[in-house]
């Protein structure tokens, strides 16, 4: 695990003894005791990780019974990728990670929520004189190489008839880079995503060009470029179905709590994205968090979200970023969730 | 000897040929898993895959450029740094400590820095290559300037020759051997920046190729820009070897 590049390591393990803290009521019964007292978890500041902060924080988890030790990650590539080789229990990842590791034909993980929907904290920035997408030709447009903002990018530009290895200068950079290059003009727009994105809306000349609403898949099933998917790796599940139920609980009473107290979970998660507390609720309120109850129509019937997850399986086919389209439904396991 | 040289290529044709076979093998026998280590075929697949959609060579010279100017830079500033340092014990006391911070900072350490002084261009992409390899060639060629025998320079001087003599009749001659000989080890290490190098805005090139390939869990193309580093560096290497048989003649005899 040392190993990890840029490894943001956090280590919170939460003693069992502190079930029942104050103010959180102890929920686990007997029956549904966790197998095991920890789980360890892949994430980022990233927003599909945020009921995992405040979970931690507001002892949801702990009142489950379970422990997490949070494991930080910059990309949903190595997040899973430790997740293949047995690094990870369970993690949050943008799904072009999940469905390349599934066209690489691994089946080392689960796919057992699709927890939230978002639009409005990842898109382009661009200088203001660049009003519309195709103002972008001749330009640098800085974007992070197969990230979710990369197929918002491939996506728009195709949607706008321009060429992507021709029209537009494609610049591979980290998110954290973007900010100092924009400043510096050697970008003239960048693909970026939340807290990225919100604080280089706010920097001198700088505006939103687009949002994840721009993107084709958005008109049609209502999800971004990278639809969040909560999943666990198969061997742990299937050993530990109890943790897996328990942290599942855990997570979307944490989700719960979010979206009925957005004041509350923003002073929590300010601290730990660095964004303005207004700015944090936003991106609270903006986005939809999905409960338990929605994941049985989400995921498998009708399941528009997985037949979304397959059209983007065909797109980056298309873009020749994966040589075949898995098919989605087989890592779909919905087995764990509460009230199943 | 000739005959034997063959013989000794043929042994490690023999030897890589039996590795492939066993890779092969044990990868198409189903006991490690494609995603950790895919079968030599399907790497070979996916050059051939990238080669018809016209990508492979553009990342075999975008990095071969980026290797080759940066360790030309480095190379050119640090061999007569070194002969001086070599040839004298004021400037070498003077610039020692200097090199001896700068030495063991991975080229990776310099992105950011590079990245504020140099911005997103190739230029950038040079400079990492360049502090890869130009503190390590310094002392390369201080080190070989310094293995002169004394006895050669103290006879030259006593003859007559001045200084400026003595360092091309004496020293260059003398040290030349080992200065291309550390160089060629350093082109080889210079290969080993190239994914520094390529790690931020970079779309062409075998770092970004291996790095591309890691984010889609491509493990072929990760493969496939490994070997495309080795056997570039081999090429490149058989090239200095020959440079260096036209250059200094009588070393390649000696060694025979």
């Amino acid at each position: 695990m040392a190993k990890r590049s840029w490894v943001l390591l956090v280590l919170m393990v939460v003693a069992l003894g502190a079930v029942g803290q104050a103010g959180v009521p102890a929920t686990a019964d007997a029956q549904e005791k966790p197998e095991k007292i920890s789980v360890i978890y892949g994430g980022s500041t990233w927003l599909s990780h945020w009921p995992v902060e405040v979970g931690m924080r507001k002892g949801f988890f702990q009142a489950e019974g379970l422990g997490v030790l949070w494991q930080g990650f910059y990309a949903s590539s190595d997040r899973m990728g430790a997740l293949a080789s047995g690094d990870l229990d369970l993690a949050g990842t943008g799904s072009i990670s999940a469905i390349a590791l599934m066209a690489a034909g691994s089946n080392a993980f689960y796919v057992v929520a699709a927890p939230d929907s978002y639009a409005t904290v990842e898109g382009i920035i661009a200088q203001r004189g660049i009003q519309t997408i195709k103002d972008l030709k001749g330009k640098k447009l800085a974007v992070t190489f197969a990230s979710s903002a990369h197929v918002l990018v491939l996506d728009v530009l195709e949607q706008a008839g321009l060429d992507s290895r021709k029209d537009v200068d494609l610049i591979n950079m980290k998110v954290s880079d973007m900010p100092a290059a924009f400043r510096n003009n050697e970008i003239q727009a960048a693909a970026t995503w939340t807290p990225t994105f919100e604080k280089m809306r706010a920097m001198p000349g700088a505006k939103e060009l687009l949002n994840d609403k721009e993107f084709s898949l958005f008109k049609k099933y209502e999800f971004g470029p990278g639809p969040d998917l909560l999943v666990v790796r198969r061997e742990f599940a299937d050993k530990n179905p109890k943790t897996t139920r328990a942290f599942l609980r855990g997570y979307f009473k944490a989700a719960e709590f979010m979206r009925t107290n957005p004041d509350e979970a923003a002073q929590i998660l300010a601290k730990f994205t660095g964004l303005p507390v207004e700015e944090q609720k936003k991106g609270i309120t903006d986005t939809t968090w999905y409960a338990p109850a929605d994941q049985q129509r989400l995921l498998v019937s009708p399941g528009g979200f997985v037949q979304g997850l397959k059209q983007l399986g065909d797109f980056l086919v298309r873009h020749k970023q994966i040589s075949s389209a898995p098919a989605v439904d087989r890592w779909v396991n919905v087995n764990f969730l509460p009230g199943r | 000897m000739r005959f034997l040289e063959r013989r000794l290529g043929f042994v490690g044709f023999c030897s890589f040929l039996a590795f492939v076979s066993v890779w092969e093998a044990v990868t198409r026998g189903g006991w490690i898993e494609p995603l950790f280590l895919p079968a030599p075929s399907r790497v070979l697949q996916r050059a051939v895959l990238m080669y018809q959609d016209q990508n492979l060579v553009v990342h075999v010279l975008a990095s071969a450029r980026r290797v080759l100017v940066g360790f030309a830079i480095a190379a050119v500033a640090a061999v007569p740094l070194g002969i001086l340092l070599g040839s004298s014990r004021l400037l070498r006391a003077a610039v020692d400590p200097l090199l001896s911070i700068i030495r063991p900072l991975p080229s990776m350490s310099w992105i950011p820095l590079s990245l504020l002084w140099l911005g997103i261009a190739e230029s950038q992409k040079y400079s990492i290559v360049f502090m890869g390899s130009f503190a390590p060639s310094v002392l390369y060629v201080m080190e070989a300037t310094r293995n002169i025998d004394p006895l050669f320079v103290r006879a030259a001087r006593n003859l007559g020759a001045s200084r400026t003599a003595v360092l091309y009749e004496v020293v260059l001659p003398g040290a030349l051997p080992s200065i291309l000989a550390g160089l060629k080890v350093m082109l080889g290490i210079a290969w080993t920046t190239v994914i520094s190098a390529e790690l931020v805005a970079a779309k062409t090139g075998l770092g970004f190729l291996i790095m591309n390939g890691k984010e889609y869990f491509l493990t072929e193309q990760v493969l496939l820009g490994m070997a495309l580093i080795s056997a570039t560096v081999v090429c490149i290497d058989r090239t200095f070897t020959w440079v260096e048989r036209r250059l200094i003649p009588w070393r390649v005899e000696a060694t025979r």
